[in-house]
């Protein structure tokens, strides 16, 4: 226990001095929500005006690839470099690795969130009840957890090279098609409706709308975070022998 | 061939039971057995390929055994590895990216159920001076080292190093042997993988010599050179009697080049003596030594000339 929380605070450590961290995980929402943020006020997104869309796209881009892309391309990298390998031989618990990472996930996306909801309410004057900003950020946090789990499924299954190219595709592909850079219509609106990334700006927009927060909503993004939590799994104790 | 030292009546620290790893068509390990004992410094050598960190890997519970049994300081590898009760450095073992070498020197010494000062781990693996340096922007022998710290951080029974002086230059590989034996001295038991034959000579006191998966000898230094045959008689004869020849004591290996015959022998003494005593008088003779390397040379490929037959050095004797 004491192994894994050091492990986790370490693995916080590093993210919060990596500069790809600051870059796209901090900088690239919050840029794009000074640049664009308000330049359409009248212009109502998924049933909310843009201001307040474009903040739940924005912290949610944040938050997903930093779970996503920055953790795929580390675990993928130091099970190459036999760095998971030599903390097999250590007392750190079988899943101490596996845990720490996840952790230093749900930490390190916290401020990329608390930073843009906050752009959102000072710079793009969104005003809402306490409860809705609490709700909205925590779907953000939990949602984008699901990509963590995806992450070590591919980081323990590929190496580098495949990693770099292939989590930037689902990252774009979650993001375009889950209406994160633009509101999606029509049938891309119906394929967007089972992606996670979707789910997750529909729970912040109907929290914003009606005050409810949708079950569907919930129960995509959990089935999501099941079939990634069981590739993952899969890929961990495939590679077993491999590393 | 026994083990110098008296076996103390204790458990082995590590035994091997007929244990086989099998990949595809390939017997990386092969019906390994052995037993190390409590205090000993044992050289695992053999070739590259030879299954010695595929054994390496079972006995650390990386990999598990197709077959045969495994104990580690009475458990399990895995139980053992998990008590922090065995101090491993892997040849391919890597270190956390993005920190600075004590961050990682202190997280894995947290990680220990008996851990060290941080600032002794530093100085006993020759890294203080570069406590401070990012571990991705370290040197070969410097990387080695640290690899090295992370094996010593807390208090153990049993040292595994799989060829832990790979690039390391002379003085660093010296510094490191001086600091391995100093731990040793201490009463734990040291198994290093090389195929550096110099430092399984001078390191250790006993030698298991692996080829193919298999243990073809066991010894004390001077007994594998023995065993292979350590001294050279090289001569020329005319006219020349095979089956006199195959038949002389302390004879290993036999070759005949028309007049020209080389001999290895575990006494060469008593075969040179058996050869004038006859009546025969060779000419040019020479009498050299064979060094541990040209020893475990002769061991393996006299192993890879059976094949698959039992390797039995001493058939010749």
């Amino acid at each position: 226990m004491t192994g894994t929380l050091a492990l986790s605070r370490l693995e916080m450590l590093r993210v919060l001095r990596n500069k790809r961290y600051l870059i796209f995980t901090v900088g690239l929402p919050v840029v794009l929500y000074l640049a664009l943020g308000k330049q359409t006020t009248a212009t109502v997104y998924g049933g909310v005006a843009f201001k307040a869309f474009y903040m739940i796209a924005m912290a949610s881009i944040g938050a997903f690839s930093g779970a996503l892309t920055g953790n795929a391309q580390r675990i993928s990298q130091e099970r190459k470099d036999g760095w998971i390998r030599q903390l097999r031989i250590t007392s750190l618990p079988a899943s101490g690795y596996v845990v720490a990472k996840l952790v230093a996930s749900l930490v390190t996306t916290v401020p990329s969130i608390v930073i843009v909801l906050a752009l959102g309410h000072f710079y793009g004057g969104v005003q809402l009840a306490a409860w809705k900003w609490i709700a909205i950020g925590v779907a953000i946090w939990f949602g984008s957890m699901t990509f963590a789990a995806l992450a070590v499924a591919i980081g323990y299954r590929f190496m580098p090279d495949t990693v770099q190219p292939m989590s930037m595709l689902i990252y774009l592909f979650m993001s375009v098609l889950g209406g994160l850079w633009f509101a999606v219509g029509g049938t891309m609106q119906k394929i967007a409706q089972v992606l996670p990334t979707y789910q997750i700006t529909r729970i912040g927009t109907g929290v914003i709308l009606d005050g409810t927060v949708s079950m569907t909503a919930i129960g995509v993004i959990l089935a999501w975070l099941a079939g990634f939590i069981i590739l993952a799994a899969l890929s961990v104790r495939s590679t077993a022998e491999k590393i | 061939m026994t083990v110098g030292k008296p076996g103390p009546s204790r458990e082995p620290v590590v035994a091997f039971d007929e244990v086989s790893k099998v990949y595809g068509p390939v017997r990386a390990v092969d019906g390994l057995s052995l037993d190390l004992h409590h205090g000993e410094t044992v050289a695992f050598l053999g070739p590259n390929g030879a299954g010695k960190s595929t054994s390496l890997d079972m006995l650390l519970a990386l990999r598990k055994p197709t077959s045969g049994r495994i104990r580690v300081l009475g458990s399990d590898p895995y139980t053992s590895v998990k008590s922090g009760r065995i101090g491993a450095m892997l040849q391919s073992g890597g270190l956390m990216p993005e920190v600075t070498v004590r961050e990682m020197v202190e997280l894995v010494t947290t990680m220990h159920p008996r851990p060290l000062p941080v600032d002794q781990t530093l100085k006993r693996a020759g890294i203080a001076d570069i406590a401070d340096r990012r571990v991705d922007k370290l040197s070969g022998g410097q990387t080695q080292r640290a690899r090295f710290a992370l094996a010593i951080v807390g208090e153990c029974d049993l040292i595994v190093l799989d060829e832990p002086t790979t690039a390391m230059d002379v003085e660093s590989r010296q510094m490191f042997w001086a600091n391995m034996h100093a731990e040793v001295a201490e009463g734990r038991t040291l198994l290093f993988a090389t195929h550096y034959l110099e430092e399984a000579d001078q390191a250790a006191d006993r030698i298991l010599v692996i080829n193919k998966g298999r243990l073809l000898a066991d010894g004390t230094p001077a007994e594998i050179k023995e065993r292979a045959g350590a001294k050279r008689i090289s001569f020329r004869l005319d006219p020349v009697d095979e089956a006199f020849l195959l038949r002389l004591p302390a004879l290993v290996n036999l070759e005949i080049r028309r007049d020209q015959i080389h001999i290895q022998s575990s006494d060469s003494d008593r075969t040179l003596y058996a050869l004038l005593d006859a009546g025969y008088r060779p000419r040019e003779i020479e009498v050299s030594s064979l060094g541990l390397e040209q020893a475990f040379l002769a061991i393996t490929a006299e192993d890879d000339k059976n094949g698959s037959d039992e390797p039995e050095m001493e058939a010749a004797r």
